[in-house]
């Protein structure tokens, strides 16, 4: 769990979210629809986004969990994804924010030493995750300028900058 | 301040109207804020809301004795528990308070207990609750509680509410009417309409939808038995309102023993001003339980109890010359306020709908008049835009239909019945009296921003793609900046509609602003800073905003309506404009000159045509601290509040211009361009002010293409979670073409129009607008929201709506 071992029983039917807010105290991670449709739930399991208000937390046994609490440190560094979206005001009530960050860092780091995703194709990779607020538009540029500083920082053929999850 | 120049009035070198980034931004990107559902303090148990499955019955019988000896519940409780509660008021009497108060705004008949204990009304109207040790253990043990129901019939549309016959819902509403109201000339516009060259009609449905904020709503209750204090941690957007209605209205304890404090809220958009049942629920069971008693809602919990928007079903006429000009509109509107009256929703069905339906436009003779009915759905209430989007649609749909028929081209309908600048102040005839504007500027921006000398060519282009590109235009004044408290009293508004603030200077030159208003979103902390720096010339940086805790801020009544910005801004404004004004009086004896020699600027204090001899503003601060040398007349220390109460309301408006490509074989409508031009008058951050006209009208977008809140016959909304209620996502716009223009508002010392929500306001008309269009050769006028691709396929296949 964010690079740390945990160890612990869970019930059959426990959802991986539940212990992250209730079993943790990882309360990042927000509950905003119950049926996998919002996407505020997002956490990172080895590498790749998923939701997880629809992953068991049995099944996630043995994974790499990434939450938003394991992307920055309380109070500390903004990752360059974050500082462009602050730079885009990405966000307004912010419920939605962290799901968000989690979901997007997969595309950013993908586009480091690769093509830059086209506009287009940052709002396919947004539609797992609803936004009530800002209507996606600053997000979206958000996304264009956290690409275009993950190119800029990255050398040739790395795939490093970005996030740190 | 009232000459419209199109451009800002503010300072170039001043801190307000700079796009400074958001200070809320850091903690949210890092997951950092406290919603009410991160909130857990020692020994919480948890609440869980058991909603009637059905919509209309008699209760005969609850047991509970089941749930109760479940694994871990506490408490379970029906309305026999709660018998000296009071019901949930509704402070918005359409018509006015004088007909209604005294006796007691609470009495008011059909106002919704907390708990239901006779006749369930709507799907999802509470009948108990289960206080458990975890949130599952309380929702496990729901299923055990045994409700014997007697079926009563029916009704989910105002219009068949109050037909004859139809099912009753409140013993003391004989018909289910609510309120019967009117606003306007209706002799003078019946007469307009019958002398009218040309007269076009339209019958619409104002689809029911579902705000839907991301964060559903959630409540903790904490008594302390040792003060006989309560504390309540809520999602709502007007802490101070609740702690008012909850004490003295409902629970009947001192006003001075509730606490209301709102955390960070995600997002409300009208829904969390509302007073809910289980805002009350968890403070009495937190007494009775002597701990701390947290509820959070579900998804589907919202969709069956948080208020809903819209919902009208209108017949409307509008009468013109031939040549294009309007001479007449006439609305007659059959609202839904769902089964029980809501904090202010009557309000919002009638007044804010009825008075704003001419929009910018200059017409001689209107009146509106709207039956709010009570049916078997969940009660309405405000929605992004409320009240002002329903009348805006019914306008533009109308301005449409009727160049239409006299074969003009929309715009010039439009650009030829705008209120003349030189008409302002203008009585709209309906209720509202405009400040300030210049349509003309407005609307022409928007046009020539759209490209829309170009749209034939654009037309004739698509269809060589299998397309059928449509424009369409729609324009709108919102009212924002609630209030004045008399105006609103005459309104039906029982409570003040004022705001406050307090600034309070500390001996180390940091400032603290406290507010009554609370955000749910809207960057309070970055903008009221702005304010208070640009007035006194400090930096942003010294300058800590703090709301949403009623024991720690002063008195206001909440954000909704768009008003903080006109609100509780200028709240601050005049406060800071107090302690500058100290300081000057003090200035004069710390700089040993009269005072009409001192002058204040950038932050300090100097004489005049002698700027060594000055005094900085953290100078100042310490020596007010101090006090010492301070003459009788000036008090020590510089902490002033002010409440303002403006002298009328301020009217935002705009002009946006949607267009859209309709799939000829699909029926599927893409937004492939849209522009707006709104006018909030001076405005504080542009970054903030951007991203709230973006969201905003992709909210308008969703009501047009996609949402609707679907009741079956039974009364069951089987549109209750988002695998059934359709939300805009990323690929449903593109990009926006965006401008404003500047009208300062006279009616405040900064200048401002309301922002957040006047966007949401067109939106819904100009993408339906532009359907109509993209279809009028089919002989299509008229096609009802949502408009999705099935409904568009078989228009195009000439199937009657």
């Amino acid at each position: 769990m964010n690079g740390r071992p945990e160890q612990f029983s869970a019930q059959p039917n426990e959802l991986l979210v539940e212990r992250l807010r209730d079993g943790l105290g990882l309360t990042g991670t927000k509950v905003g629809c119950d049926t996998g449709q919002c996407g505020t739930c997002v956490v990172q399991l080895d590498g790749r986004s998923v939701k997880s208000c629809l992953i068991l937390t049995a099944s996630a046994a043995g994974s790499e969990v990434a939450t938003i609490e394991g992307v920055t440190t309380a109070g500390g560094e903004l990752t360059g994804l974050q500082e462009a979206l602050r730079q885009e005001h990405g966000t307004q009530c912010g419920f939605c924010t962290p799901g968000m960050v989690m979901a997007l860092g997969e595309l950013v780091d993908s586009t480091a030493g690769g093509e830059a995703p086209t506009e287009p194709e940052i709002r396919e990779w947004l539609t797992g995750n609803l936004c009530r607020c800002t209507g996606y538009h600053s997000v979206v540029r958000g996304v264009q300028r956290a690409c275009a500083a993950a190119r800029a920082e990255a050398p040739a053929g790395s795939a490093a900058a970005g996030q740190e999850a | 301040m009232t000459t419209a120049t199109g451009e800002s009035a503010l300072q170039e070198n001043g801190i307000l109207g700079k796009p400074l980034d958001s200070r809320e931004d850091p903690q949210l990107l890092r997951g950092e804020a406290t919603y009410v559902g991160d909130i857990d303090l020692p020994g919480t148990a948890h609440m869980a809301i058991l909603g009637s499955p059905v919509a209309h019955a008699k209760i005969l019988s609850i047991e509970t004795k089941a749930a109760e000896q479940l694994p871990g519940v506490l408490k379970v409780a029906t309305a026999a528990d709660f018998t000296d509660v009071m019901p949930l008021p509704c402070i918005w009497i359409p018509g006015g308070v004088e007909s209604h108060f005294p006796p007691h705004p609470y009495g008011l008949p059909g106002a919704r207990p907390v708990l239901t204990g006779d006749t369930v009304r709507h799907v999802g109207d509470p009948i108990a609750v289960v206080v458990a040790e975890t949130p599952r253990q309380a929702a496990a043990a729901l299923a055990a509680i045994a409700v014997e129901y007697e079926p009563l019939p029916v009704v989910t549309r105002a219009d068949e509410a109050l037909a004859e016959g139809a099912p009753q819902l409140h013993e003391a509403v004989p018909g289910n009417l609510n309120a019967y109201w009117t606003c306007g000339d209706k002799d003078r516009t019946d007469a307009a309409i019958a002398e009218a060259e040309v007269t076009v009609e339209l019958d619409l449905v104002n689809q029911r939808t579902i705000n839907s904020p991301i964060e559903p709503r959630g409540a903790v209750g904490d008594y302390n038995a040792a003060t006989g204090e309560y504390t309540l941690y809520a999602s709502t957007q007007g802490p101070h309102n609740h702690r008012f209605l909850l004490s003295a209205l409902v629970l009947g304890i001192p006003f001075n023993k509730l606490r209301v404090i709102a955390p960070t809220v995600g997002g409300s958009f009208g829904t969390k001003g509302y007073l809910y049942p289980d805002m009350a629920l968890v403070l009495l069971l937190s007494k009775a339980l002597g701990r701390p008693v947290k509820w959070v809602d579900t998804r589907t919990g919202l969709m069956n109890s948080t208020v809903q928007g819209r919902d009208h079903r209108q017949h409307v006429v509008l009468a013109g010359t031939r040549d294009g000009r309007i001479t007449a509109v006439r609305c007659t509107s059959y609202a839904n306020l769902g089964a029980y009256p809501s904090t202010i929703g009557p309000g919002v069905a009638t007044a804010l709908m009825g008075r704003s339906i001419s929009g910018m436009y200059d017409i001689d003779a209107a009146f509106c008049e709207v039956y709010a009915a009570f049916t078997n759905t969940v009660s309405l209430g405000a929605q992004r835009g409320s009240g002002r989007a329903e009348a805006a649609f019914l306008m533009e749909r109308l301005v449409d239909r009727y160049a239409s028929e006299i074969g003009m081209d929309p715009a010039v309908v439009r650009r030829k019945n705008l209120v003349p600048t030189e008409k302002f102040p203008y009585d709209n005839g309906l209720g509202w009296t405009y400040d300030s504007g210049n349509y003309q500027l407005n609307f022409d921006r928007a046009i020539e921003l759209s490209g829309y000398a170009d749209m034939p060519a654009r037309k004739a282009e698509a269809r060589t793609r299998g397309k059928r590109l449509g424009v369409g235009i729609a324009t709108y004044v919102a009212i924002c900046g609630v209030g004045p408290s008399t105006r609103m009293s005459k309104e039906g508004m029982l409570g003040g509609t004022w705001e406050s603030a307090n600034v309070r200077v500390h001996p180390t030159g940091e400032v603290t602003v406290t507010v009554g208003s609370a955000s749910t979103g809207q960057s309070h902390g970055t903008v009221f800073a702005q304010v208070a720096a640009d007035e006194l010339g400090i930096d942003p940086a010294q300058v800590q905003v703090y709301e949403g805790d009623t024991l720690k801020a002063p008195y206001g009544q909440g954000t909704y309506g768009s008003r903080s910005y006109s609100m509780a801004a200028p709240a601050v404004a005049l406060t800071a404009r107090k302690i500058k004004a100290k300081l000057v009086k003090a200035g004069a004896v710390f700089l040993g000159i009269p005072e009409d020699k001192v002058v204040y600027e950038g932050g300090k204090v100097f004489e005049e045509g002698n700027a060594e001899n000055t005094k900085t503003f953290a100078e100042l601060a310490m020596a007010m601290w101090y006090g010492w040398g301070l003459p009788p007349e000036i008090e020590p220390a510089l902490d002033e509040t002010t409440h303002f109460d403006p002298p009328d309301f301020n009217y935002p408006f705009g002009t946006h211009v949607a267009v859209v490509e309709v799939d000829e074989l699909t029926g599927e409508t893409e937004v492939v361009a849209y522009t707006a031009v709104d006018d909030a008058g001076n405005i504080g951050n542009p970054k903030v002010v951007l991203g709230q006209i973006e969201g905003s009208i992709v909210h308008g977008l969703g009501q047009a293409l996609m949402e609707a809140a679907e009741y079956d016959e039974n009364g069951l909304l089987v549109s209750a979670d988002l695998n059934h209620y359709a939300l805009p996502r990323a690929t449903d716009a593109p990009f926006f073409s965006l401008d404003k223009t500047c009208t300062p508002s006279p009616h405040n010392p900064l200048g401002a129009k309301g922002a957040g929500e006047i966007a949401t306001v067109p939106p819904a008309a100009a993408v339906v607008n532009a359907v109509v269009d993209a279809l009028s050769d089919l002989g299509v006028t008229h096609i009802d929201m949502p408009l999705t691709p099935e409904k568009v396929w078989r228009r195009l296949r000439g199937e009657a709506q």
